[in-house]
């Protein structure tokens, strides 16, 4: 301390520069936000004919979150998988299993709709269950294990219908279904209902991340898997739920996909699970575990439905569409390893 | 560290000007559109120019590229028809969401070849309910909620396709297997139920295999490999289409066993990849010429939009059956170099 320096620090200067940083942390911590209202001012301006803005349309905004539904659902499970330093690959084929499941169990096999959900359901949880117990008790990686009843679920789905796809018509003789059914392919006042079921699922899981144990046991694992076991954390039980949890909300997505076609296929889902992959990783999760929001999440898959919207209400060629989506995504992830780098 | 994010952001600024320019490259092409096509909202004035939205089934089929190919020919002679194609590589929920964006552009005009027919029907009632016009192509939708369907008689193909392989085979008959197409478009439900149709006069004609390729020679490579080793007596290959007939043929020669059979496609392209070829070179036995109707097409959307006139319902175009024979006439017939 050299005692020719002024007794009293001129402050002036690390108040602006404290300022600009602020800016900065918060500019990168809502970094998705911020992405959707770009992709979102984007879509605005370019998306008009004849003085008509074809973006900011009510009907227009309704098909998005409608398109990104399934995928939204499918990804508020894929962000707990992530948050505990896994990665689930199954989602699309459990998707494709469970349309195909639910239609023919309606149509053929002539079950009521309520039983039918219950046995969909619980095949989307079982599977879950099934990625969860050979994680944790064969200690092999969720890659590797997902990968393989991805081939699995996506086996039994073929077989099941005989490769083909599962017309579903309505009605009230036997080997027809139940028309409640039709109700996940329907509008209320105007919002499709798979929008409403993506948001209020959207709803619990922000809440038990945010407020419950369980939540904080997630981010725990993800965080620090060995500190966890250490503080006494039942582990392998909580992943063996965060895998139920996904494969229950990929049956879900399931049968919301079979209402929206009006058929179960077998073939359906190929390349779900990447779509929920990008929209987390997009919205911020850190494909290491520990790091992330459902509300991220939401956010990433918002930005892939404007994106894919906005693309196709400017017809631009489908190729090209797939090229912008995979820098959209290289930039985001590029932003969040510059975050995580602090 | 800081030296990191400012490497980040020039990235960031880089990537986005990239997708900026690109933006401004599609949107040049659309706002070409927007300027000179007058404005709708004000009442009675005439339309200078109209927009027609083509929703393509799978642009993986060759037969489609050519569907669209003629369309865009037919739609060049008319300086008033701006088309715009898209195309859903065989996902229904990617063809809805580009029917919706084509409702959402109000476009003039739907011309579209649905991957198959239930999961397209709503959203195809959408657009017809909207008041755009509707022409529907090769594969149809359930009910009648358009303004025209243009097709080839499947049913008819495959009932000839049936007694061209119950008169080949004799009264011996044969051992037949057949290659379908995806299973809920509708040309394979008729091609199917036609062949059946057309062998029927011929009790010793037995159909030993079926299985679907969905329209692709890929597929079909792989299908019929598992049928070559399933089946050691094997007379007579139906494929839905020339692709998936040549498909069976790769399959047949990688065993060495393709002289053992005869190959039937269906599509009659002619273009050096088409059938019409693949007959003057011996692969395929027989083919039957079907047209994708994207001519028609545009001389249907000129009568509904610039003529103002009503069309009918449905039209059905003619076939032709090509062997050996006639097969260099009808190339040169049409347009083969």
């Amino acid at each position: 301390m050299s005692a020719e320096k002024s007794p009293v620090p001129n402050l002036e200067q690390y108040q602006t520069k404290f300022n600009l940083k602020e800016i900065l942390y918060w500019l990168q911590r809502f970094q998705s936000i911020l992405g959707l209202i770009v992709v979102v001012i984007l879509a605005s301006i370019l998306c008009v004919r004849n003085g008509e803005n074809l973006f900011l349309d009510p009907i227009n905004l309704a098909n998005i979150v409608r398109s990104v539904s399934e995928n939204g659902i499918i990804a508020i499970g894929m962000t707990l998988v992530i948050l505990i330093g896994g990665i689930d690959l199954s989602v699309g084929a459990i998707l494709g299993l469970t349309a195909t499941a639910a239609a023919d169990l309606m149509m053929n096999k002539d079950l009521g709709m309520v039983f039918t959900l219950f046995i969909v359901l619980l095949m989307g949880a079982l599977i879950g269950w099934l990625n969860g117990l050979v994680v944790t008790k064969l200690s092999i990686q969720s890659f590797i294990v997902t990968l393989a009843t991805m081939s699995i679920a996506r086996g039994i789905a073929r077989f099941w219908s005989g490769g083909i796809g599962v017309p579903i018509t309505y009605g009230e003789e036997a080997n027809l279904a139940p028309s409640a059914f039709s109700f996940f392919a329907e509008r209320v006042y105007g919002v499709p209902v798979p929008a409403i079921i993506f948001i209020l699922l959207a709803i619990i899981f922000f809440t038990v991340l945010k407020f419950t144990r369980f939540g904080r046991y997630v981010y725990a694992i993800g965080g620090n898997e060995t500190a966890g076991h250490l503080s006494g954390l039942k582990v392998d039980r909580i992943k063996i739920l965060v895998f139920v949890i996904c494969g229950l909300l990929s049956a879900f997505a399931g049968i919301i996909h079979a209402a929206q076609l009006s058929q179960g296929s077998p073939n359906d889902g190929n390349g779900y699970e990447l779509n929920a992959i990008a929209a987390v990783a997009i919205g911020g999760t850190s494909l290491m575990g520990g790091i992330g929001t459902i509300f991220g999440t939401i956010v990433g898959v918002l930005i892939l439905g404007v994106l894919d919207n906005m693309l196709g209400l400017l017809n631009v060629n489908s190729n090209l569409q797939m090229v912008v989506k995979g820098t959209i995504i290289i930039v985001a992830v590029v932003l969040q390893k510059a975050n995580s780098n602090k | 560290m800081s030296n990191g994010r400012i490497e980040v952001r020039k990235w960031l600024f880089l990537s986005f000007a990239l997708l900026l320019s690109l933006m401004l490259g599609a949107c040049s092409d659309s706002s070409e559109n927007t300027s000179s096509t007058a404005n709708s909202g004000s009442g009675g004035e005439e339309k200078k120019e109209f927009l027609i939205g083509m929703s393509q089934a799978n642009l993986g089929e060759p037969w489609r590229v050519a569907m669209n190919d003629q369309i865009q020919a037919a739609a060049d002679e008319h300086p008033e028809l701006k088309v715009v194609f898209a195309d859903a590589a065989q996902d229904n929920s990617k063809q809805i969401a580009d029917v919706e964006n084509f409702i959402q552009q109000k476009v003039d005009l739907l011309i579209i070849s649905p991957n198959e027919a239930k999961p397209l029907t709503a959203v195809v009632k959408k657009a017809y309910d909207a008041g755009i016009p509707v022409i529907v192509l090769d594969r149809k939708v359930e009910g009648d909620a358009y303004t025209q369907y243009i097709g080839g008689d499947n049913k008819l193909i495959g009932k000839k396709a049936g007694e061209y392989v119950a008169k080949v085979l004799g009264e011996k008959g044969g051992r037949v297997v057949e290659i379908k197409g995806l299973e809920g478009s509708t040309p394979q439900q008729e091609r199917h139920d036609g062949f059946l149709e057309g062998i029927s006069s011929n009790p010793n004609v037995k159909v030993i295999a079926s299985q679907n390729a969905d329209w692709l020679r890929d597929k079909a490579i792989t299908v019929m490999e598992n049928i070559l080793q399933a089946n050691k007596d094997i007379n007579v290959v139906y494929g839905h289409n020339d692709p998936a007939a040549e498909g069976a043929y790769i399959a047949a020669k990688n065993s060495g066993r393709e002289k053992e059979m005869i190959f039937i496609g269906i599509d009659g392209l002619p273009t050096p990849d088409g059938g019409l070829k693949a007959v003057m070179e011996g692969r395929l036995s027989a083919t039957y010429i079907y047209p994708t109707g994207g001519k028609e097409a545009i001389e249907s959307a000129i009568k509904i939009l610039l003529d103002k006139e009503e069309v009918e319902k449905t039209v059905i175009l003619d076939t032709i059956e090509v062997t050996k024979d006639n097969a260099e006439q009808v190339y040169k017939q049409f347009g083969g170099k």
